[in-house]
């Protein structure tokens, strides 16, 4: 926003005379079209979406909305909507736990042990993207049906129990229309995200900082922590970034796989806005869940300290 | 010196007015205006005669389709009149089409369309706001000789002056026979434990509200704001429960089909039309809830003869018999069940098309609401079910 | 091919106790497509400061991991003193190496690395240990910092501290000093000698570079295709090679086509196109048949034809100058004997004549006690590094 943004300062005693002015406009004309795209595709929609979060909630669409400054809506949509909030963060955070844990352990193999299976196999794992979201999210709800092979497997090995003791199912018998079908879901849709900048990052750790470990006394476990994982992190923060955002805001795997217990605050958000039409309400929870997730961003990637890793 | 001191004035120069601008533009950029509007001033000029077109939107499986020999309704029209329909199903929910056209017809403007479906209470709400043009009575003269008693005097359109009902229809109960056993009442949906986490509801607030009314022994046309709370404390216990899997709109049916959910909140024809022997659907012991989807013709619309000629069509006894023998609904039309004995005899005597009086006497209607308490009844239900 | 007895040793173990010499027997190690290294025998006494020394691909590098722990032989054993570590895993042996690249790790600071193998070992406070080592390599002031912030020298130090910290039994070199400009890599030979002098443990020093071999180290062991070519004290190897490949790779040789005549005395008689040369016993590594009489450059003197040589030994004439480069403190010429070769001489610049020109006859001579002889069955150029 500043008038310096971009370009170098100009000397205005300058002994050789004026500068061309087209040349000292260039670097404007070179940040129009990003300006352009955020205006167009960030900075309105933000702005709008944060004028209906003040918008005066007795207004309807039919009757029309005024922004009143109405910072009311944000404890309304906070206290009425904290479950759903929470839990989506819970099952976010759970689904990025479990794609960090797979997804590392994929793409260590991918990257040192796949030898010339390796672009198969990273194929293999962006091949999902090549049919809809929608698509391969209700396939699942075919996986785990109810009178499903994949369910009678997991009652026969007591799986469905285990389930329940931890919580992670409400009854006993079944697995569609459960916390861990929702979890489930998002975990398979976004391990792509994980598992690419995890592959990247542990594709550039140099083979020969393992050896210098393992010829310094780190056992195999202890080289891999020591040296491996801090190398990786960068792509280890930039995966929990990509899975967790997006998996805090995702609405279709709890709609489609979850049942009323297992609404996420995407689902709140989503009916909100187009079926109750309450954007007052629906504003102020966008707003509550983007400042939470900016926040819980900020404070992980300056604990995490990646700026000091090449 | 006096360079940083003209730069830090520019800089809260700059400041307050990034401030100052960012306060303008969220307190006018962004209101919204109240979406009523005059349909008289909002008349489009009739193209029908020149450019012999109808643009429909109606839900789902709704309407019958040319299949060999059989030549659909639809089909047979546009022979008859030489007018090219362009039927959509693009009608999936009442709130989400409203959401669809709310920006033209709230705005005054054509939602491109010259004719749509909706069920009652959403046809209430739009004719309110006045997004819906009056039809010609002259033009429609079926509809007013044929329609039904039961539907002939709507409360929100006494004189049906700018709606005409396409198929009316039964919510009650469906579930599998194959997989559980008779279920009679609505209560039992509720509370039997072979039925945890095995039953869905509708997302139509008015369809499930209802039946919880009058699970408590109320009356779903006329209840107190304590009664209704009763009924959604007793929603929100059976979701708690884990008894209520999922809340749905038409698609409850693929669930039911696959056998994850064994009973459900359903409507009439879906069942009929699934073609499952399995699943059965009746009508609750506590009574059944009726609705009905209306025509209406948008402000703007450009082809409003064809549509009346398009309602007064299926307003002839044998047009209706056969669009019923097809979805299975109930036929809003007099004479179409003499006249479905030439179409087909076997469903003379459906109770589903039509229904006898003593059963359209235990049917219940949805109170009608003004703007303030519906948008309150939505919301609360939309807390409990999504 | 071991030979042992003749290398010097001429430090003395820093511990006492039983021996802890590196001692690898028939050490092989095969790939899919051909042999790294074939059976090597090789024992690195205690103390000592070995060098291995090869052009690239010769096996040295192979031979060096496989000590390290990081390659695992195909066949053969691997022992430091009476402990066999032929397969023991890297992290349990009392080894450790400087890598060719440092191998430094990134997102630790240079402390942070020193202190790595301490750590590792459950040494709680290294502190004092950092401190002390990085003062040895005279990088006190950079604990600090990243290893990317360092120049490659300082990094290489930082390498050498990182091992030496853990007072290995044996600490091996791979090609430390490759990626430092020539400069550098002088002063750092240095400095790796006088720290080896101080801290006495036995340092392997993989390298293709002979001169730094021989200014290192003890006693160099010259690798040629998986094999020990031979193995000896720089000068040994230097003033009596056994083979071509030696005789090309360390230093620069004349080798000339001779017919053996046979023993006389202690000397060997080769008769040299024409005229007659003679070779030390010790020095003639065949006895019958042909042979490459070898002579060094600066053995060789030169004088135009018909002057008088000094000191002269075995004389050859009808020479005549091809080439002359100054090179300020000698002058090398080329020298196109008749049979057609051309012979390298390089003469100091003691200014006691003039330079010879281009086209001069001249007449060379050599001591027949500098002179070798070598089996003829091998090839002239082995060695001779391509340019």
């Amino acid at each position: 926003m500043t008038s310096t943004a971009g370009v170098p300062p100009v000397s205005t005693n300058d002994a050789s005379g004026v500068k061309p002015r087209g040349r000292k406009l260039t670097g404007y004309w070179l940040i129009l079209p990003g300006a352009l795209w955020l205006l167009i595709f960030f900075v309105i929609p933000f702005y709008s979406l944060l004028a209906s979060s003040l918008f005066d909630p007795d207004g309807s669409v039919l009757t029309g909305y005024e922004m009143t400054w109405h910072f009311g809506n944000y404890w309304d949509a906070f206290d009425q909507y904290k479950g759903q909030l929470w839990r989506s963060l819970w099952y976010a955070g759970i689904a990025t736990i479990i794609c960090l844990v797979v997804g590392y352990v994929l793409a260590y193999a991918i990257a040192f042990k796949a030898g010339r299976w390796k672009n198969l196999m990273l194929v293999l794992v962006i091949a999902p993207f090549f049919t809809s979201f929608l698509l391969r999210t209700l396939s699942w709800k075919l996986i785990f049906a109810d009178d499903g092979w994949v369910v009678g497997f997991a009652q026969a090995v007591h799986l469905t129990d285990l389930l329940n003791i931890v919580g992670l199912t409400t009854t006993d018998d079944r697995l569609l229309a459960t916390p861990f079908a929702v979890i489930a879901g998002l975990t398979y849709n976004f391990m792509p995200f994980m598992v690419l900048p995890l592959y990247a990052s542990l594709e550039k750790v140099d083979l020969r900082l393992i050896e210098a470990a393992g010829d310094l006394y780190a056992s195999p476990a202890r080289g891999f922590f020591r040296v491996t994982f801090p190398l990786s992190l960068p792509g280890v923060v930039a995966g929990t970034l990509l899975t967790f955002i997006p998996a805090a805001g995702d609405y279709v795997n709890a709609q489609l796989l979850g049942s009323t217990n297992t609404k996420m605050i995407g689902n709140s958000i989503q009916s909100l806005f187009t079926t109750q039409l309450d954007y007052a309400t629906a504003g102020a929870l966008s707003v509550i869940l983007m400042v939470i997730i900016v926040a819980a961003v900020m404070i992980y990637v300056r604990t995490a300290g990646t700026e000091d890793l090449v | 010196m006096a360079e940083v001191d003209r730069r830090t004035v520019l800089k809260g120069v700059g400041g307050l007015a990034f401030v100052g601008g960012s306060g303008l533009a969220l307190k006018y950029a962004f209101n919204t205006d109240d979406q009523k509007q005059d349909p008289s001033q909002l008349v489009a000029k009739d193209v029908s005669e020149s450019d012999k077109r109808l643009i429909f939107s109606n839900w789902p499986e709704y309407i019958d389709e040319d299949d060999g020999d059989y030549v659909s309704t639809l089909t047979q029209f546009e022979k008859d009149t030489g007018i090219d329909v362009k039927y959509t199903a693009d009608v999936n929910d009442n709130n989400e089409f409203f959401a669809k056209v709310k920006n033209q017809l709230g705005s005054g403007t054509s939602s491109k369309r010259d004719l749509f479906a909706l069920t009652d209470w959403m046809a209430a709400r739009m004719i309110q706001v006045g997004w819906i043009q009056k039809l010609d009575a002259a033009k429609v003269p079926n509809l007013h000789a044929n329609i039904i008693d039961s539907l002939a005097k709507p409360e929100w359109d006494p004189g049906r002056d700018y709606s005409a009902p396409w198929q009316s229809g039964l919510t009650g109960i469906a579930y599998n026979k194959a997989k559980v056993g008779e279920i009679k009442s609505f209560k039992e949906l509720l509370t039997r434990k072979d039925l945890k986490g095995r039953i869905s509801m509708l997302t139509e607030m008015r369809d499930t509200m209802g039946f919880l009314l009058m699970v408590n022994g109320g009356d779903p046309e006329n209840f107190t704001d304590d009664e209704w709370q009763d009924a959604l404390d007793l929603l929100k216990k059976a979701r708690s429960d884990g008894q209520v899997r999922s809340f749905t709109g038409n698609e409850y049916v693929q669930d039911l089909a696959s056998g994850n959910v064994l009973a459900c909140e359903a409507w009439s024809g879906d069942i009929a039309n699934a073609g499952d022997e399995n699943l059965v659907w009746i009508p609750p012991e506590e009574g059944i809830m009726i609705w009905a989807d209306n025509m209406l013709v948008p402000n703007l619309a450009t082809h409003q003869d064809n549509a009346e000629a398009w309602i007064n069509y299926y307003y002839e006894p044998e047009v209706a018999a056969k669009l019923a023998a097809y979805n299975s609904y109930i036929c809003p039309v007099k004479g179409a069940q003499e006249a479905m004995q030439d179409v087909d005899p076997e469903q003379v005597e459906n109770e589903l098309i039509f229904p006898t009086d003593k059963t359209l006497s235990e049917t219940h209607r949805f109170m009608a609401l003004d703007e303030a308490t519906m948008r309150n009844y939505e919301g609360d239900f939309a807390d409990v079910t999504s | 091919m071991s030979h042992l007895d003749e290398a010097p040793s001429p430090q003395t173990p820093a511990t006492s106790g039983p021996s802890r010499d590196l001692r690898l027997s028939q050490l092989t190690k095969e790939y899919a497509s051909f042999t790294a290294v074939k059976s090597l025998d090789l024992v690195v006494p205690q103390g000592q400061f070995f060098a291995l020394l090869g052009p690239s691909g010769c096996g040295k590098t192979t031979t060096l991991r496989m000590v390290a722990g990081l390659d695992v032989p195909t066949s053969g054993r691997i022992s430091l003193g009476d402990t066999e570590i032929t397969y023991e895993k890297p992290y349990r042996r009392p080894v450790n190496t400087v890598f060719q690249n440092y191998a430094l790790f990134p997102h630790l600071s240079i402390a942070e690395n020193v202190a790595f193998g301490l750590r590792r070992r459950g040494v709680k406070d290294t502190k004092q240990q950092v401190a002390d080592m990085l003062e040895l390599v005279e990088l006190t002031s950079q604990a600090h910092k990243k290893p990317t912030q360092l120049s490659g020298g300082q990094q290489q130090r930082v390498a050498l501290a990182r091992a030496l910290i853990n007072k290995p039994e044996v600490l091996l070199l791979d090609e430390p000093l490759g990626a430092l400009d020539l400069k550098l890599r002088r002063g750092m030979q240095l400095e790796l000698k006088r720290i080896q002098t101080e801290v006495g443990l036995t340092f392997v020093h993989v390298t293709h570079d002979q001169e730094e071999a021989m200014t290192m180290a003890d006693t160099v062991a010259v690798m040629n295709q998986g094999v020990i070519e031979q193995m000896g004290a720089p000068i040994e190897l230097y003033e009596n090679p056994r083979t071509t490949f030696v005789a090309n790779f360390l230093g620069q040789s004349n080798l000339i086509a001779g017919e053996i005549e046979g023993r006389e005395g202690d000397h060997v008689k080769v008769r040299v196109q024409g005229a007659l040369a003679s070779v030390p016993g010790d020095r003639a590594h065949s006895e019958s048949g042909t042979g490459w009489l070898g002579i060094r450059p600066e053995k060789v003197l030169i004088a135009e034809a018909g002057e008088p040589i000094d000191a002269p030994g075995d004389v050859i004439t009808g020479g005549y100058v091809t080439d002359v480069s100054f090179v300020g403190v000698s002058t090398q010429y080329l020298v196109r004997m008749p049979w057609g070769q051309e012979l390298m001489v390089f003469e100091q610049n003691t200014g006691a004549r003039a330079m010879l020109a281009v086209g001069t006859k001249v007449d060379i001579s050599w001591r027949p006690e500098f002179a070798f002889l070598l089996d003829a069955s091998q090839d002239a150029k082995a060695g001779i590094e391509e340019e």
